[in-house]
């Protein structure tokens, strides 16, 4: 989903407000993120939690 | 951004800041027991400790612990840290507790150490309890 918007994974965790580790960590399934972050991600590409975060989805 | 921490531990000067605060702490306080040498080496080493985390770079680990790169994963990485040095700090106390009493001593104060410990786990419970 960020790479089909060309964003550097900096970029995103810039928008979002935590580091660049962080969305790396959530990219590799390393670290679940909080409600809010996980709201903001999906805002942010526009999308439902649910389609952001969950395969089955 | 969610905040997790107070925004004056949030600038990257308070670590240093508080670094050298508690070497100068040291050094009165060696200053009093009469071992000033001892203080100067304590200001020193607190001092270089300082200066690590404030010229830290980038490092996430460095910005992290100083507060300024903090996020929502180091908050819960800083309390998975905060608990195990804990853990590791209890069962040192019980073991030099058992040694003492052991050896025939009445086991303070670690005892005490032990005593502090447990009323402040249980009121946490009880406070963070009602907290929700």
């Amino acid at each position: 989903m960020r790479l089909d918007r060309s964003l550097a994974q900096g970029q995103l965790a810039q928008a979002m407000g935590v580091s660049r580790q962080t969305i790396n960590s959530i990219e590799n399934d390393r670290y679940t993120p909080s409600l809010p972050l996980a709201m903001a991600l999906a805002r942010y590409f526009g999308v439902t939690v649910e389609e952001m975060f969950d395969d089955q989805a | 951004m969610i905040r997790h921490s107070p925004a004056f531990t949030r600038s990257k000067w308070f670590l240093p800041l508080f670094s050298v605060s508690m070497g100068a702490v040291l050094l009165a306080a060696s200053w009093l027991g009469g071992q000033p040498l001892a203080g100067l080496a304590s200001l020193g080493v607190m001092t270089a400790f300082g200066l690590v985390f404030l010229l830290g770079g980038r490092s996430e680990t460095i910005r992290g612990l100083r507060g300024d790169g903090r996020d929502e994963r180091f908050a819960q990485i800083d309390l998975k840290a905060t608990a195990f040095t804990g853990l590791v700090l209890l069962v040192a106390l019980i073991v030099a507790w058992v040694v003492q009493i052991a050896q025939g001593h009445d086991g303070n104060p670690y005892g005490l150490l032990l005593a502090l410990s447990g009323i402040t786990y249980l009121a946490s419970v009880v406070i963070l309890r009602w907290r929700g």
